[in-house]
C-alpha cells in the first residue's frame, strides 16, 4: 500500500490534536492540585481561628499584666476572618498579622514559668505551633505547586494555547511586608 | 535547630554549602531507580533459567505419573502419546545441542528452549502473582499485632506531638496522613509498614520520642512519609513477595520429604481458601510470609531426617527412599541455586535498589522540611542509640535506619557477674531512698533493673530532681562494689551542668555517650531472619553516606575524616582475593550445572522406569 499525502497529513493533525489534548489535561491537573493546595491552606487558617480563643481564654488568668497582648492577638483573629472573604493578596497580609501577633503572645509566655506547669495550656500550645507549622507547610506545597503551574503554562508547548484556553499564572502565598519587617536581630 | 548536637563554627554556618537543591537529588536517584529496577529484573531472569530448568523436568515427572495412572484406567489415546513422545524430541534436541555440541535447526532449537524453560517459568510467575494477590488483602493487621502497636494516647504531650508532626508532614507532602502506631520497644527507630499508600502506617517506637527534638522528629517522619510518597511500600512489597515466591518453590519441592514444608504447604493453602475472613487471619497471614522467606535458606532437616541411615530399614522405606531418590536431587539442585543466584546476584541488586530508595527519601525529606540539620542530627542520634526493635525483623528494611541487634535497653550487654554487681547496687541505692521500693528489684531480674534504670536516666535528663539523686545513690554504692562499672554511669554533676550549657561537662557525656557505641559494636551480628538476611549487602545505606548526601543538600553534619588509608587496604585486599573469588565463583556455577543435569538425568531414568511398569501393568 502506498502512503497517500492526505494520509500523512491526517497522521500528523491527529498526533497534534493528541499532544494539545495532552497538554490541556496535565494542565487541568495542575490547576487541580493548586486548588487542592489552597483549599488545605483554608482548612488550616480556619483550625487557627478556631483555637486561638481556647488559648486566649486559657492563659488569661496567668496573664493579667499582658493585656494588650492578648487583645492584639484576637483583634488580629477578627481581622483576618473578616479578610478570609477577601482575595489572596488580601488574606496573607490579615494572617502574616496574626502570626505576629500570636509569635508576641507566645514570646511573652515564655516570661510566665507557671504555665509551663499546666498541663492544657501546654496541649494548647502544641495544637496552636502545629497549627503554625501546618499554615507553613501547606504554604510550602501550595507555593510549589503553583511554580509548577506557572512553569508548565510558560515552557513551550503549552504556551502556545494556555491562555487561549483561560489558564493564567496563580499567585504565590508570599509573606507579607509586615512579617518581614517582624524580624529584627538586636544585639 | 541542635545547636547543642552540632558546635559547628560561625564560618561553617554561614558559608553556603548548599552544593546540591533536593530537586536534583531525587531526580539522580529516580533515574538509579530505573537503572537497578532493569539490573533486579535482569536478576530475576537468571536466576529463573536454572530454577525453570529444574522445575520443568520435575512437573513432566509428576504430568507422566499422572497421565499412566489415568492412562490404567481409562486409556488413552494414541495420539496423545504420540504428541507427548514429540515434545520430549524437541527436549533433547536442546540437550544435545547444549551438551554434545550437536547442529539443530534454530527452529527446533527454539521450540526446544522453550519446552524445557516454559513450563516452569510459567509456574514461577503464577505463583508469584498468587502470593501477590494472597498477601495483598491480608494487609497489615498481622504484622502490627507482631509488633504489638497500640494507638497513641491523645493525653500524652509528646505523642500527641507526633501526631501533630505527622500530619504536618503530610500536609507538606500533600498526603493524606497515614495512620500511627506505637511501639513500647526498648530500641528507639520508626518504619512505614504496609503494602501501598493506601493502607500505610507509621509505626514509631515510643524511645524516639523521647530522645528526639522536633525538629529531629520532622526529619525522620518526612523520610518515612516521603518514602510513601514515593511508592517504596509497594517497591517492597513486590520484592518481598519474589523471595516469597522462591520460599514457596522449595517448600514445593520439598513436600514429599518432610512434615515441616507439608505444614506450611498446608498452611498456605488453608490461609487461600479461607482468607477472606477477618480475625487471626491477617496473623496468620504474617506467620507465613515470615516462614516463606527464610525458606530461601540451605536448612535441610526434612531430607536429612528423610535419609537417615541410623534409622532402621525396612523394605517399604527402601522401595520409598528409591523411588524418591531423583527428587532429592532436584530438591539439592533448586536449593543450591536459589542461594547462589538470590545471594549473589539477585539480593545484591535488590539492596543498591533499596539504597537508592533510601537516598530518595531523605532527599524528600529535606524538600518537606527544608531542614536538612533535622534529619541528619535524628540519623546521627538513632545510628549512635539503641534501636533494635523485637518482632522487627522481617521488615528491618522498612525501617528508618538498620534495626541492629544489639541488646535495646541497656547500653553494652554486660555479663553475668556485672549484672549481679549492677542490680545489687540498683537494689542499694533504692534502699537509701525508701525502703518500699526496694523489694520491688530482686538482684536476678536484670530486665526489669535496666528498664526501671532507663526510665530514671530520662527522667534525671529532663531535670527531674528525685531522678538525680536516685542515679547518685547508684552511682555511689557501684562505685563502692566495681570502681570500673561505675565510670560508665554518668555522673550527676555533669548532667547538671551539661543542662546549664557547659561546654566541657557536654564533652564528657558525649565521650561515655562513644565508649558506649565502641563497647555495643562488636554485639551486632547480622540479622538471621528477614529478607536482609538474603544477601551479605545491607539494605540500608551506611550512615556515613547518607549523612553526606545530606550534607551536600546543606546539613551540617560533623562527617569527621574519611579514612583513605582503610580504602587503600580494601583495595589491595580485593586484587588479591578477586582470583580466588571468581574460581569460587565458578565452582559454584559447575556445582550447580552438576546438579542440574544429575537431576535431570535421575528424573528421566525414573520417568522411563516409571513409564515401562505402567505399561506393563497395561498391557496385562
Amino acid at each position: 500500500m502506498r502512503i497517500s499525502p492526505e494520509l500523512i497529513g491526517i497522521a500528523i493533525a491527529a498526533a497534534i490534536l493528541i499532544w494539545i489534548v495532552a497538554g490541556f489535561n496535565a494542565l487541568v491537573a495542575l490547576r487541580t492540585r493548586v486548588q487542592n493546595a489552597w483549599a488545605e491552606i483554608d482548612v488550616q487558617l480556619k483550625r487557627r481561628h478556631d483555637l486561638i480563643p481556647n488559648l486566649v481564654e486559657a492563659v488569661r488568668g496567668y496573664m493579667q499584666h499582658e493585656r494588650s497582648t492578648l487583645e492584639a492577638v484576637a483583634q488580629a483573629r477578627t481581622q483576618a476572618m473578616a479578610a478570609a472573604r477577601g482575595g489572596i493578596e488580601q488574606r496573607s497580609t490579615a494572617e502574616s498579622v496574626l502570626t505576629g501577633a500570636l509569635g508576641n503572645l507566645f514570646a511573652v509566655a515564655e516570661n510566665y514559668p507557671q504555665l509551663r506547669a499546666v498541663e492544657s495550656v501546654m496541649l494548647l500550645q502544641e495544637q496552636l505551633t502545629s497549627t503554625e507549622n501546618r499554615i507553613a507547610y501547606a504554604r510550602q506545597f501550595y507555593n510549589d505547586e503553583v511554580m509548577k503551574y506557572n512553569t508548565a503554562q510558560s515552557t513551550f508547548p503549552r504556551n502556545l494555547f494556555a491562555r487561549p484556553f483561560g489558564f493564567s499564572p496563580a499567585a504565590m502565598f508570599t509573606a507579607a511586608d509586615s512579617e518581614r519587617a517582624n524580624v529584627q536581630v538586636r544585639v | 535547630m541542635s545547636e547543642s548536637t552540632h558546635p559547628a563554627t560561625l564560618e561553617q554556618r554561614f558559608v553556603p554549602r548548599d552544593r546540591q537543591s533536593f530537586f536534583d537529588a531525587q531526580r539522580r536517584n529516580r533515574r538509579a531507580t530505573w537503572r537497578l529496577s532493569v539490573l533486579c529484573l535482569l536478576a530475576v531472569v537468571i536466576m529463573g533459567i536454572p530454577l525453570a530448568l529444574i522445575v520443568t523436568p520435575f512437573l513432566y515427572a509428576v504430568s507422566l505419573l499422572v497421565a499412566d495412572i489415568v492412562n490404567l484406567f481409562f486409556p488413552l489415546s494414541p495420539a496423545f502419546w504420540q504428541q507427548a513422545s514429540e515434545v520430549a524430541r524437541f527436549g533433547f534436541v536442546a540437550l544435545h545441542w547444549l551438551l554434545n555440541h550437536q547442529p539443530a535447526a534454530p527452529r527446533a532449537l527454539a521450540i526446544g528452549a522453550a519446552v524445557m524453560l516454559l513450563p516452569g517459568a510459567v509456574l514461577s510467575i503464577l505463583l508469584w502473582l498468587g502470593m501477590n494477590g494472597l498477601f495483598k488483602h491480608a494487609g497489615v493487621g498481622g504484622a502490627l499485632l507482631a509488633l504489638k502497636a497500640r494507638e497513641p494516647n491523645p493525653g500524652d504531650l509528646k505523642e500527641l506531638q507526633l501526631n501533630d508532626v505527622i500530619q504536618e508532614m503530610a500536609i507538606a507532602a500533600g498526603l493524606p496522613a497515614p495512620r500511627v502506631m506505637l511501639i513500647d520497644a526498648a530500641g528507639a527507630n520508626a518504619a512505614a509498614i504496609g503494602t501501598s499508600p493506601a493502607d500505610a502506617r507509621i509505626v514509631v517506637s515510643r524511645r524516639l520520642l523521647d530522645d528526639l527534638s522536633r525538629d529531629e522528629m520532622e526529619g525522620a517522619l518526612a523520610h518515612l512519609i516521603g518514602s510513601i510518597g514515593n511508592g517504596d511500600l509497594r517497591i517492597a512489597f513486590r520484592v518481598t513477595s519474589i523471595f516469597e515466591t522462591c520460599g514457596l518453590l522449595v517448600a514445593v519441592i520439598n513436600s514429599p520429604f518432610g512434615s515441616q514444608s507439608r505444614r506450611t504447604l498446608w498452611r498456605i493453602i488453608r490461609y487461600g481458601i479461607g482468607g477472606s475472613r477477618k480475625g487471626d487471619s491477617t496473623q496468620e497471614a504474617a506467620a507465613v510470609a515470615e516462614i516463606l522467606a527464610r525458606g530461601v535458606g540451605m536448612d535441610t532437616d526434612d531430607i536429612d531426617r528423610m535419609f537417615d541411615t541410623t534409622r532402621k530399614k525396612s523394605i517399604l522405606r527402601s522401595i520409598r527412599d528409591f523411588l524418591l531418590f531423583p527428587i532429592f536431587f532436584t530438591n539439592t539442585a533448586i536449593k543450591l541455586s536459589l542461594w547462589f543466584f538470590s545471594g549473589a546476584i539477585l539480593g545484591p541488586s535488590v539492596a543498591l535498589l533499596w539504597r537508592t530508595r533510601k537516598y530518595l527519601a531523605d532527599a524528600s525529606a529535606v524538600q518537606l522540611t527544608r531542614n536538612p540539620d533535622g534529619l541528619a542530627s535524628a540519623l546521627q542520634k538513632l545510628s549512635a542509640d539503641a534501636n533494635f526493635i523485637p518482632a522487627g525483623n522481617w521488615a528491618s528494611h522498612l525501617f528508618i535506619i538498620n534495626p541492629s541487634t544489639s541488646d535495646g535497653g541497656s547500653s553494652a550487654r554486660p555479663d553475668q557477674r556485672q549484672q549481679e554487681i549492677l542490680a545489687q547496687a540498683w537494689a542499694a541505692s533504692a534502699q537509701t531512698e525508701d525502703a518500699g521500693s526496694a523489694a520491688r528489684t530482686r538482684p536476678a531480674d536484670f530486665a526489669a533493673t535496666v528498664r526501671e534504670f532507663s526510665a530514671v536516666q530520662r527522667a534525671a535528663f529532663s531535670g527531674d530532681a528525685k531522678a538525680i539523686a536516685r542515679l547518685d545513690a547508684a552511682r555511689q554504692a557501684l562505685s563502692a562494689l566495681d570502681p570500673a562499672l561505675a565510670a560508665q554511669i554518668p555522673n550527676v554533676a555533669d548532667l547538671a551542668a551539661a543542662r546549664q550549657g557547659d561546654r566541657a561537662a557536654i564533652g564528657r557525656l558525649r565521650g561515655l555517650r562513644q565508649q558506649e557505641a565502641g563497647d555495643r559494636k562488636p554485639q551486632n551480628g547480622p540479622d538471621e531472619s528477614g529478607m536482609s538476611s538474603i544477601t551479605f549487602l545491607a539494605f540500608h545505606p551506611p550512615v556515613k553516606r547518607r549523612l553526606k548526601r545530606l550534607d551536600r543538600m546543606g546539613a551540617h553534619a560533623d562527617l569527621g575524616a574519611a579514612d583513605h588509608k582503610l580504602w587503600i587496604v580494601a583495595a589491595v585486599f580485593s586484587l588479591i582475593f578477586a582470583p580466588f573469588f571468581v574460581a569460587l565463583v565458578a565452582l559454584f556455577l559447575l556445582l550447580i550445572a552438576i546438579m542440574i543435569l544429575s537431576s535431570l538425568t535421575f528424573l528421566l531414568i525414573w520417568m522411563a522406569f516409571i513409564h515401562e511398569i505402567f505399561g506393563f501393568f497395561a498391557h496385562h
